[in-house]
């Protein structure tokens, strides 16, 4: 069995004379949620259109499971979940209706199971009505159903908190990663929303211009931005605390917020000019480890480019 | 393999899963009763095969404009909503998919077909020959091309040869609507086929050029041959009608077929 259930192989799509993806490259463990960042336009929802075949590939190939989509299409994507944008569904048929719509397009999907994966999105109550009298937070619970009807492998979402309310993104994160630990089914997640990326993924890919800049792991960055060790301390007169604090021997630094200091350093750093400012009777109102969101390093590495 | 008979289910459900379904049949049961009805109101001493004939030439464009409105959105509609994303991600081939599509349009068109001559039948049975015996005699007069069949059998030869007509525009209304992925230009380009250009034929027959005969248009109308192998029109035969036919069909098909299976599915 391959280790990696996505394999994205130097892939470059163009249309026209404009280069969307630029040999892109990339690898997805089985059981791992792979977060896929990028500013608009940066060529996200191209890559994951390529990923289910809805775009053809100019070169490359992308591999899931060892299939190529491109020339063995039906073999690759019988292992795929998918929602790709919004999970629109058939609005005149009944959430029941598109379920069995899509089940009966793949061989061994039981009427039991269809409705074991109704009890599992908690829509046992509505699930004969109309879709159209759905809220979009159900038409997301019906477009995880459908996209998990035949246990894939692999879960495909477009940018998958689109419209969704704080409960709802929220309710969806647990469920994902939920099913990536329990049943190994790695998920494939875009967003531009960083701070959910960063809760819900292992590994984030970041890409802009069609072109790969990185790939990190999210728990790994976030101990190194800890051990950089920056320490803010509130005081109530900066300038007086910045001498307490050089008396002592520690060098601090005023930032741009009013009453605000950075020290570098670690824990033991930050206890001891805790107590100079207080033997020196200045007041402290806070003292906390500055850590660098997944936002601040990605804004960094896309230089300030709008991630709206 | 899952079955392919289940993805034509699939495009019947969604056919028939919808409340237009009702207005369609509503419709063309409706005007038959309504037109029948006044007909033997004011003077029942017709045959029920003669007012049978005329509701058939005023009325059955109506099916045929309904079986492209289905045929066409059935396409056009998965991409304006949205649904394709969700179709094209299954282990089916787009040429499938697109199949099973064409199929169930079909099967459409041919149950509004059915519909349309049961109902035709029936209703003016029972109100023109089931209680006051018909009048046979007038009825002959007025199919003058009648060619030795009997009129059943000539209305039969009528629908098979009409059917086909709207085989070749639901076929067109397909192909247009996966092109340009609209609704409205597929239906309404089917609309302009079935009214102005079967009335415009009487104008093109006036080209002496050979070329002509082998335009799709001078071939859609195929009931002149409802009476007799060869027209008492123009002397063209069925046979070189249908051979026209053929070939743009499998034009039509393949240019249907090659795009569906090319495009990107981008919004």
């Amino acid at each position: 069995m391959e280790d990696s259930i996505v394999r994205i192989q130097n892939v470059t799509k163009r249309i026209g004379n404009r280069t969307i993806i630029d040999k892109l490259t990339l690898e997805v463990p089985r059981g791992e949620v792979f977060g896929f960042l990028g500013p608009n336009g940066s060529g996200k929802t191209t890559t994951i259109r390529m990923m289910v075949g809805l775009m053809s590939i100019t070169s490359g190939d992308i591999l899931i499971d060892g299939h190529s989509i491109s020339n063995d299409f039906e073999k690759a994507i019988g292992h795929v979940g998918a929602i790709v944008e919004n999970p629109e569904m058939y609005k005149y048929l009944t959430g029941y209706e598109n379920l069995i719509h899509f089940a009966r397009m793949i061989p061994g999907v039981s009427a039991h199971r269809v409705k074991e994966v109704v009890a599992l999105v908690g829509m046992e109550g509505r699930i004969h009505d109309k879709v159209k009298t759905y809220s979009l937070g159900m038409r997301q619970r019906l477009g995880v159903a459908q996209a998990i009807l035949h246990k894939p492998k692999l879960l495909i979402l477009d940018e998958p908190t689109n419209g969704l309310d704080p409960a709802g993104i929220r309710e969806l994160r647990d469920y994902l990663r939920g099913l990536s630990r329990q049943e190994g089914v790695a998920v494939f997640v875009s967003s531009h929303l960083l701070s959910e990326m960063e809760l819900m993924c292992d590994r984030v890919a970041i890409i802009q211009s069609g072109k790969l800049i990185d790939i990190r792991n999210v728990q790994q960055s976030r101990a190194a931005s800890e051990a950089a060790g920056r320490i803010l301390i509130e005081v109530d007169n900066p300038g007086a605390a910045i001498e307490a604090l050089a008396a002592a021997g520690q060098q601090a630094e005023s930032t741009e917020h009013q009453g605000l200091l950075v020290i570098v350093g670690d824990k033991e750093k930050a206890a001891a000019a805790n107590a100079a400012l207080v033997q020196a009777g200045i007041k402290v109102y806070g003292i906390r480890a500055e850590v660098k969101s997944l936002e601040d390093q990605f804004l960094e590495m896309t230089g300030g480019e709008s991630v709206g | 393999m899952a079955d392919f008979f289940n993805l034509i289910r699939n495009e019947n459900m969604k056919t028939f899963r919808r409340p237009r379904l009702y207005v369609m049949l509503g419709l063309i049961v409706g005007l038959i009763v309504i037109i029948s009805g006044i007909w033997a109101f004011n003077d029942n001493s017709f045959s029920m095969w003669e007012v049978s004939m005329v509701e058939t030439t005023t009325l059955f464009w109506i099916v045929t404009i309904f079986a492209v409105v289905v045929a066409s959105s059935s396409v056009a509609e998965e991409f304006s909503t949205g649904t394709i994303k969700l179709l094209l991600i299954r282990p089916w081939s787009r040429s499938k998919i697109l199949l099973s599509k064409y199929i169930s349009s079909l099967l459409f068109a041919f149950f509004m077909t059915v519909i349309f001559l049961l109902a035709l039948l029936l209703v003016n049975w029972l109100l023109f020959d089931a209680f006051s015996g018909g009048n046979s005699q007038q009825a002959a007069m007025l199919f003058t091309e009648l060619g030795g069949h009997s009129f059943f059998e000539y209305i039969m030869r009528y629908f098979g040869l009409t059917f086909l007509n709207t085989v070749m525009t639901v076929t067109i209304s397909f192909m247009l609507s996966t092109i340009f992925r609209s609704n409205i230009l597929a239906i309404g380009l089917a609309l302009f086929i079935e009214i102005v250009v079967n009335n415009a034929l009487q104008l093109l027959a006036l080209i002496p050029n050979k070329w002509v005969d082998y335009l799709l248009f001078v071939h859609l109308n195929l009931t002149k041959y409802a009476g007799s192998n060869v027209s008492t029109e123009d002397g063209m035969t069925l046979g070189f009608s249908l051979s026209v036919l053929a070939v743009y069909y499998v034009l039509f098909i393949a240019l249907t077929w090659y795009i569906f299976n090319k495009r990107d599915v981008a919004s």
